[in-house]
């Protein structure tokens, strides 16, 4: 037992001194951070990406950062910018969003190459609902090589509320086509009232179901999904028509949107799970 | 200042009730003093509660105002501002609200550069400074304060970094507030009257933070709870004081009415009880609440009942007293006393009621006779009969005195001199008719009586009319007289002489003076041969240079009772013309003495003195027969006594006197001289002649030496000689002479004037 507490006290230790905050400047004045949980380099890294105007420091995410890390795994957990410089705290829906799906994908893409940058072969994408989306359209971008898989936990498409998706991507289309730079509010996702970009709705408002169904078939590396069975955020429907893409996908029987509760154990399992299936598949 | 010994209780209550409102004034004016202190306290508590409630206040505003910034340059958003500024308005005019950073409308925003610069320019209806104020620190936070129009405007600037670690500067964020309204909106103010502060703050004036407070102006909100401290305390005290007031005049009522009433009634029972005036229903009447006054009402009432029985008995007495003080207890009229007083009263009532009056005076004749002769208890009764005739003669109103032994007085009001004397006959008539035979008293008692009056226009003489009664009752008891004489009328001569002031001040002055009483002699003479043995000596008054005849000084001497001083003084000048040597020596000298000085012990010492002369000059004493003697055995016994130093007494005027034999039984007569008229009847061949020849005769075989008197013709001078009268006098021998021409009258005659032993 003794010897048990201190192996645990030194992992700790350990772990925390690879702890780090790293900065990117994604783009003139917009600098964006992630935080940086260095694991055993015999593991593939993972990037675990937060929700919808999330930080890193939502719940689910730094929970099961902090598990994924326990675990021996290097994590490495942005947070979006949303054109928001040194963002540190959760966007309201109610902000100015100048950002897009594409900024999304681009940050995304610098944090890849900053892992690997530092070495890491292996990289496994791990996102939370609209992370999760993120992180798909940023594999239906080619993706860098160097990863290797794809976790999807709770994930969505971009929801409009009941607007049709149609007149609306019209709308915006048209007002970009005009130029017209006046923020145009309208739901997406949670957001009731979501001010934003004609470019930048636009770019959210594109990934309906049938696209997110489509991105996950073609995915190019291997998907798995963590679901819940008790996720209201979801549309109707959405869990049967996951299945029908073949993806591989865990239902996890009471979890929520967020899996908070007995259900970060769940989610963390069940990503540890999948992550030990890829050290056994193909390696970098 | 000096007090005064006693004060009436009415003053102590009012001083009492003074002093009460005076102690209770001060004792308001204490505790109002007490109060406005207590007031000024709390004034300056609450004042000092307004300073840190204000304090307090502007300091939550500034730390508000500060977090506000705080939080706005911490805002991601503020920062996305500041680099990607293309929807800054959205920001700034809806997101900051929006998010709750900035509490509403009131409170503006702005965004600077790092220069100072705003990031785009400001509304106009927002205005917002142009730039940052030059000086201050990019790296601190600054707040100041500026007017602008109607308004006070806070602005609070604070620096807004890229990161975290401040390490770049973004820019600026300027937040702007209406101050007064934010600062007075608060909630916790509670003690200050938010419309009373206000802030000395010019245009344009840029006010930092750490002046502020010295800048604001403020009062305290009013303390309900003071004011109504203060308003029940002042209610208090007005009530208080009427109160006060009210119970003093209650009390003083009650006090009056309780003690100062029924005192004032007792000290004018008693002030009456002093002054003899009992008040027929006294305080009795009115019981008193205060058991103690009601005792002594009840004792002062006891007393008061027994005082007036005490003063009815001491009135009473007293009237005895007075009507005994005022009535003569011999005779039942009234006395001397009640005389003056009534005399002094009836002059007072004629100067309102003018009126004739009239002065009675009597005067019982021969009474010490009749009191030597049959003893003072029958003089007594004769007195008393006399006083009861006399009253029933007088009026019904006529009041009768006894002004003492046995002279009596009446004033007579409303009447005329005819009337006095009727009045005065009355009473002797009534005195006539009554009988003295049951006293063993034979012969006659009567009375003389004098009268004065004075008519109603002549009532300033009034204070005469005694005076003049006197004169008037001894004219009446002349000899020959009715016994009744009216002044003015019956007493003119002796009027003119006792009036006259000439033979008055010539008779006192020559009473003071020696020398101005001067003897005349007259000589008498022996028979036969007419030898003159005697010289009568005769008083004159030389008097501015005249002779004042004895006719007209002796009325005065009789009236004004001077008879011994006068005897005296003849007396002296007798002793002084003897010592002169001018008397020959071996003549006698006759001196004339009234019968009262012959019981006067200084007449007879210096008779005794006198005697001397009587080796060259016998003496011989003339007792008036006129006279009246009373002290017959004082007078025996002095006379006895004069001629143990060999005076020989002579009785003068025999005949026309009292009780002629008597005095001559009584006396040890030596001489008798005859009067003139019992002279005259020598001169007629009648039987009075007779009569008087016999008696002569009879008189000088008894052994005693007779003179006769007034012998004016040689018929009478023959007559006496054929009757063996011894001696002679009168006008037909020798004229009275002074001392001076004696010696020569002498020479002219012999003496052979024989003495019998």
């Amino acid at each position: 037992m003794r010897a048990y507490l201190f192996c645990l006290l030194l992992s700790v230790f350990s772990a925390a001194a690879h702890a780090a905050t790293v900065e990117q400047e994604m783009r003139p004045g917009i600098r964006a951070s992630a935080g940086y949980l260095v694991g055993e380099r015999s593991k593939p890294a993972v990037l675990l990406l937060h929700g919808f105007l999330q930080t890193r420091e939502f719940p689910t995410v730094a929970t099961l950062a902090r598990g994924l890390h326990d675990t021996g795994y290097t994590v490495l957990s942005p947070t979006l910018s949303l054109s928001i410089p040194n963002r540190t705290q959760s966007l309201a829906c109610e902000a100015v969003h100048k950002h897009s799906l594409d900024d999304d994908i681009a940050e995304i893409g610098r944090w890849v190459n900053w892992l690997k940058s530092r070495g890491h072969r292996s990289i496994v994408l791990v996102g939370h609902s609209y992370g999760s989306l993120q992180l798909l359209a940023y594999l239906s971008r080619k993706p860098d090589a160097a990863v290797t898989g794809y976790i999807g936990a709770s994930l969505v498409e971009a929801q409009i509320g009941t607007s049709a998706r149609p007149e609306l991507i019209a709308k915006l289309e048209d007002r970009i086509q005009n130029r017209q730079r006046a923020l145009f509010t309208h739901s997406l996702s949670f957001c009731r009232k979501y001010p934003s970009t004609p470019e930048g709705l636009l770019s959210y408002v594109r990934w309906d179901q049938a696209r997110v169904l489509a991105a996950l078939r073609q995915s190019p590396v291997e998907a798995r999904l963590i679901m819940g069975d008790a996720d209201t955020m979801l549309g109707g429907g959405w869990l049967q028509a996951l299945q029908h893409v073949q993806t591989p996908m865990v239902v996890v029987k009471g979890a929520n949107h967020f899996m908070d509760g007995e259900h970060e154990f769940d989610l963390l399992d069940h990503t540890l799970n999948f992550l030990a299936t890829l050290q056994q598949g193909p390696s970098r | 200042m000096k007090f005064p010994d006693t004060i009436p209780i009415r003053h102590i209550a009012l001083a009492f009730i003074t002093g009460l409102m005076v102690l209770v004034s001060l004792i308001g004016g204490f505790a109002a003093y007490q109060t406005r202190a207590v007031t000024q306290s709390l004034e300056r508590q609450n004042q000092a509660a307004v300073r840190s409630e204000l304090t307090a206040a502007v300091q939550r505003l500034l730390s508000r105002t500060e977090e506000q910034g705080a939080n706005l340059a911490y805002w991601d958003e503020t920062r996305q501002q500041l680099v990607l500024p293309e929807y800054y308005p959205y920001w700034r005019d809806q997101r900051v609200y929006e998010s709750g950073i900035l509490p509403g409308r009131l409170v503006r925003t702005a965004l600077y550069t790092r220069t100072g610069t705003p990031l785009e320019p400001n509304p106009e209806n927002k205005p917002m400074p142009d730039r940052l104020p030059a000086g201050i620190s990019p790296h601190q936070p600054f707040s100041w304060l500026a007017r602008e129009a109607a308004t006070i405007a806070l602005y609070h600037t604070f620096p807004i970094y890229n990161d975290e670690q401040r390490q770049i500067l973004l820019g600026h964020g300027l937040i702007r507030l209406d101050f007064m309204p934010a600062l007075l909106q608060q909630d916790s103010l509670h003690f200050t009257d938010s419309s009373s502060v206000t802030l000395d703050l010019k245009p344009g004036e840029m006010l930092l933070v750490p002046d502020l407070l010295s800048r604001l102006n403020f009062s305290a909100r009013p303390d309900p709870d003071q004011l109504r401290f203060q308003s029940i305390l002042s209610r208090t005290l007005l009530a208080l004081f009427v109160l006060l007031v009210a119970a003093s005049l209650l009390g003083f009522v009650v006090y009056n009415r309780l003690l100062v009433r029924p005192l004032g009634r007792l000290s004018q029972d008693i002030d009456a009880m002093q002054h003899g005036r009992f008040s027929p229903h006294p305080s009795r009447s009115q019981a008193m609440h205060i058991s103690e006054l009601e005792n002594i009402r009840r004792s002062l009432y006891d007393y008061q009942l027994q005082l007036r029985e005490l003063h009815g008995s001491l009135e009473h007495q007293n009237r005895e007293f007075h009507s005994q003080a005022r009535q003569d207890a011999l005779t039942g009229c009234h006395n001397r006393r009640a005389y003056e007083e009534d005399w002094e009263n009836f002059r007072h009532e004629l100067k309102t009621s003018p009126q004739g009056v009239a002065f009675l005076l009597f005067d019982c004749d021969r009474f010490k006779t009749i009191n030597d002769t049959y003893g003072h208890a029958k003089g007594d009764r004769v007195l008393s009969i006399i006083a009861d005739a006399l009253v029933m003669a007088l009026r019904a109103n006529d009041r009768l005195y006894r002004l003492g032994g046995d002279e009596f007085a009446t004033f007579l009001s409303r009447t005329t001199p005819a009337q006095a004397k009727q009045i005065a006959q009355r009473c002797q008539s009534l005195l006539e008719a009554s009988s003295f035979t049951d006293l063993g008293i034979s012969e006659p008692v009567g009375i003389s009586i004098g009268i004065a009056f004075c008519a109603a226009d002549q009532l300033d003489q009034v204070d005469d009319l005694p005076k003049q009664a006197d004169i008037a009752m001894y004219t009446a008891k002349q000899p020959g007289r009715t016994r009744i004489a009216l002044y003015g009328e019956d007493t003119e001569r002796a009027s003119q002489t006792l009036v006259a002031s000439r033979e008055t001040s010539a008779l006192f002055q020559a009473l003071a003076t020696p020398g101005m009483i001067e003897l005349h002699y007259q000589s008498i003479h022996s028979l036969p041969g007419r030898k003159v043995g005697y010289y009568e000596a005769l008083a004159r008054i030389r008097y501015r240079d005249s002779l004042i005849m004895p006719d007209a000084f002796l009325p005065v001497v009789s009236s004004r009772r001077l008879e011994t001083e006068f005897d005296l003084a003849v007396l002296h000048q007798v002793d002084t013309d003897l010592s002169s040597g001018q008397v020959p020596e071996g003549i006698g000298v006759s001196i004339n003495l009234s019968a009262q000085s012959i019981s006067r012990p200084e007449i007879v010492s210096f008779l005794l003195e006198l005697s001397r002369h009587n080796t060259l000059h016998p003496l011989m004493l003339e007792i008036t027969e006129t006279s009246l003697i009373t002290q017959m055995v004082e007078v025996r016994t002095y006379l006895d006594l004069l001629r143990t130093v060999n005076y020989r007494i002579a009785m003068d005027d025999f005949g026309t006197g009292y009780s002629p034999l008597r005095y001559l039984v009584d006396l040890p007569v030596d001489v008798v001289k005859f009067d003139i008229s019992l002279v005259n009847k020598l001169g007629q061949d009648d039987r009075a002649g007779q009569v008087v020849a016999d008696f002569a005769r009879m008189m000088s075989d008894a052994g005693y030496v007779l003179v006769a008197e007034g012998v004016e013709t040689d018929a009478v001078l023959n007559k006496v000689e054929s009757l063996g009268i011894a001696h002679v006098q009168g006008y037909l021998l020798s004229m009275p002479v002074p001392l001076a021409e004696l010696a020569s009258a002498l020479s002219t005659r012999d003496t052979g004037l024989t003495c019998s032993a």
